[in-house]
């Protein structure tokens, strides 16, 4: 993607958020969101080779470690901060048994992680236990709390933090050495690429990604339970991961994108009068299959590179 | 002394229809070396028919049939659209089972709705020793045991089930013999259909099934089918009898909150062994 592209995409965005009525700002919102954590899902499936079914896990871990201690008269400002932190940590304890498994043990292995801890943070009265956590102070930045443009922004460099750090581990030497070791294993290993360890790593950076947006979003909701976090979200974050086109950088955008903005508006055609109750829940699931299976088998690349929106850095190459 | 063999008896009702779930997903992974995704729902779609069927005024039997028949059916169109297009490798059939795993979410809230369902089954309380059982899960043991004996015969002596072992056990050298090997794979995952749909028939009147409770029954069904790494359908049922007997014990005498977590530490601990033993798994996987 060239610079002018980049330029006008981020001009757009930033313009936008003023604009848009309420309903349309929370929406813009869970986008970035959702495209944060999709940025770390997109290099673990793309540029590691492992598929997680578990990423909202660290969405969750993020949330809480932000709203624990905020709720407890904590600056929020440092709950926001230690919410990657956490989810890091996390990963690693977590990604040192697990990323000995490959393919599909460790899908499921990372669905195991997130139903464990779902049923943990249901019986944990400390957490709020299944009713949830209520009343998370909004996100104070410098004696100013935040409004909902406020988030917007956050959310915004947020995601376009995740974006530049995604950039540059692909173009550094330890990138090029996880996409060696995610085409053949053994082979990277026998050129001296330590293989575990950059697994893991590449694991904790698409945690502590997760984490982050985590963090905003129990500050932009002011409200988390167990069932925020269902394990279906971590399906849709691998929906929009490949959607987008895994193994590249504007994919998860463009994924996160296409199904959130699909998602709205057959929401809004499901609700609308006449329409029985089901119809939006059965219209979201239709649409998260029917993109997953069409992308898989038709289009394996995903839509960015269909778009023609980056023609370099092809993992397969 | 009594609650435990309650307790067991139970238990191995439940761990039967996790073993019923596994050994579907052990039929279709040693063919065709999909983990399929969709298995827990084809035990959901069979018994929200059976539902349909027995409120219809259907006897019992052939309306559990008709639900075993969907799952079957179901098991078809997976196979069809999971390896039915040529080069699709193994992890891509992976994300396009969980795809249509979702897909069946859309199917069974749009038929049926999304609130808890159930039916009855065999009523009626068994005295086993001095313990008080619900005979239904006498019923599910004995139905497990005979589709197992006749799995067990299925593969070693009818033709289409050593063709499916022979697929197993060496795909090439049975293509060399003239086996179509795909037209194996979608049989597989017909059978596969079938036993998820019979393990959603059998447990429904012992534990209510809603469209999301297909990710309990993966997840236990692959628990079961670690054990035996995805490819021996005795030791599938070991583990699900094993899985089943633990969780009843551990809700029984007072984890009922952590039941879960039981099956699921045990199948990452198995695989993390696993895993230890035997290496890096060969990169085919990708």
């Amino acid at each position: 993607m060239n610079r002018w592209t980049i330029g006008a995409v981020a001009a757009v965005t930033l313009a936008l958020p003023p604009l848009l009525p309420e309903r349309h700002l929370a929406t813009f919102v869970l986008l970035l969101l959702a495209a944060t954590v999709t940025v770390g899902v997109s290099l673990l499936m793309g540029y590691a080779g492992q598929v997680s079914l578990g990423q909202a896990s660290f969405y969750a871990i993020g949330a809480y470690a932000a709203a624990l201690p905020a709720v407890h008269g904590v600056p929020t400002l440092l709950g926001l901060a230690l919410a990657p932190v956490a989810a890091a940590v996390a990963a690693v304890l977590l990604g040192a048994p697990l990323l000995r498994l490959r393919g599909h043990h460790l899908a499921f292995a990372t669905l195991a992680v997130q139903l464990i801890l779902l049923s943990l943070l249901a019986q944990a009265d400390w957490a709020g236990g299944a009713i949830g956590l209520q009343g998370v102070p909004r996100l104070t930045i410098v004696g100013v709390e935040l409004r909902d443009v406020g988030y917007a922004y956050t959310a915004w460099l947020v995601l376009a933090a995740a974006l530049l750090i995604a950039r540059n581990v692909v173009d550094s030497r330890p990138g090029r050495a996880l996409r060696a070791a995610a085409t053949s294993e053994t082979a990277a290993a026998a050129s001296g690429v330590a293989v575990g360890r950059h697994r893991l790593a590449v694991f904790t950076l698409s945690a502590a990604m997760a984490g982050l947006a985590g963090g905003v979003y129990a500050f932009y909701l002011g409200y988390l339970s167990p069932g925020s976090f269902p394990v279906l979200l971590s399906i849709e974050f691998v929906v929009m991961a490949v959607v987008g086109g895994l193994g590249t950088i504007a994919g998860p955008v463009v994924g996160a994108t296409v199904i959130v903005l699909l998602v709205q508006l057959l929401n809004t055609l499901g609700t609308l009068p006449g329409m029985p109750d089901y119809a939006p829940s059965v219209l979201s699931y239709a649409v998260y299959a029917v993109l997953l299976i069409v992308c898989v088998l038709y289009l394996p690349r995903g839509l960015a590179p269909a778009l023609r929106l980056r023609r370099t850095a092809d993992p397969n190459a | 002394m009594s609650d435990l063999i309650g307790y067991l008896l139970t238990g191995l009702g439940i761990g039967a229809g996790f073993a019923l779930v596994g050994s579907g997903l052990v039929a279709i992974h040693r063919v065709t070396r999909v983990v399929n995704f969709a298995q827990g729902g084809f035990a959901v779609l069979a018994a929200l028919l059976t539902s349909t069927l027995l409120s219809a005024g259907l006897p019992h039997g052939v309306a559990e049939s008709g639900g075993v028949a969907l799952g079957a059916l179901a098991g078809l169109v997976v196979g069809v659209i999971a390896i039915g297009r040529p080069g699709t490798s193994p992890g891509t059939s992976l994300i396009v089972t969980l795809g249509l795993g979702v897909l069946a979410y859309a199917i069974e809230v749009l038929i049926w709705g999304d609130q808890p369902r159930s039916f009855p089954g065999l009523t009626g309380v068994a005295e086993v020793g001095d313990a008080r059982v619900p005979a239904h899960y006498l019923l599910i043991l004995a139905v497990t045991a005979v589709v197992f004996a006749l799995m067990a015969w299925f593969f070693a002596r009818t033709d289409p089930g050593r063709a499916l072992t022979a697929c197993a056990s060496n795909r090439y050298a049975a293509q060399v013999v003239g086996i179509d090997v795909r037209r194996m794979g979608l049989l597989a995952f017909t059978l596969g259909g079938a036993l998820g749909g019979l393990a959603g028939v059998l447990t429904t009147p012992v534990q209510q099934v809603t469209f999301d409770s297909d990710v309990t029954l993966i997840v236990n069904g692959f628990a079961a089918a670690i054990l035996g790494g995805l490819s021996r359908p005795m030791v599938t049922l070991a583990g699900g009898l094993l899985l089943g007997v633990t969780q009843t014990v551990v809700a029984g005498y007072g984890g009922g909150a952590y039941q879960l977590e039981v099956a699921l530490v045990l199948m990452l601990t198995v695989m993390i062994v696993q895993a230890a033993r035997t290496g890096p798994v060969p990169e085919a996987a990708r």
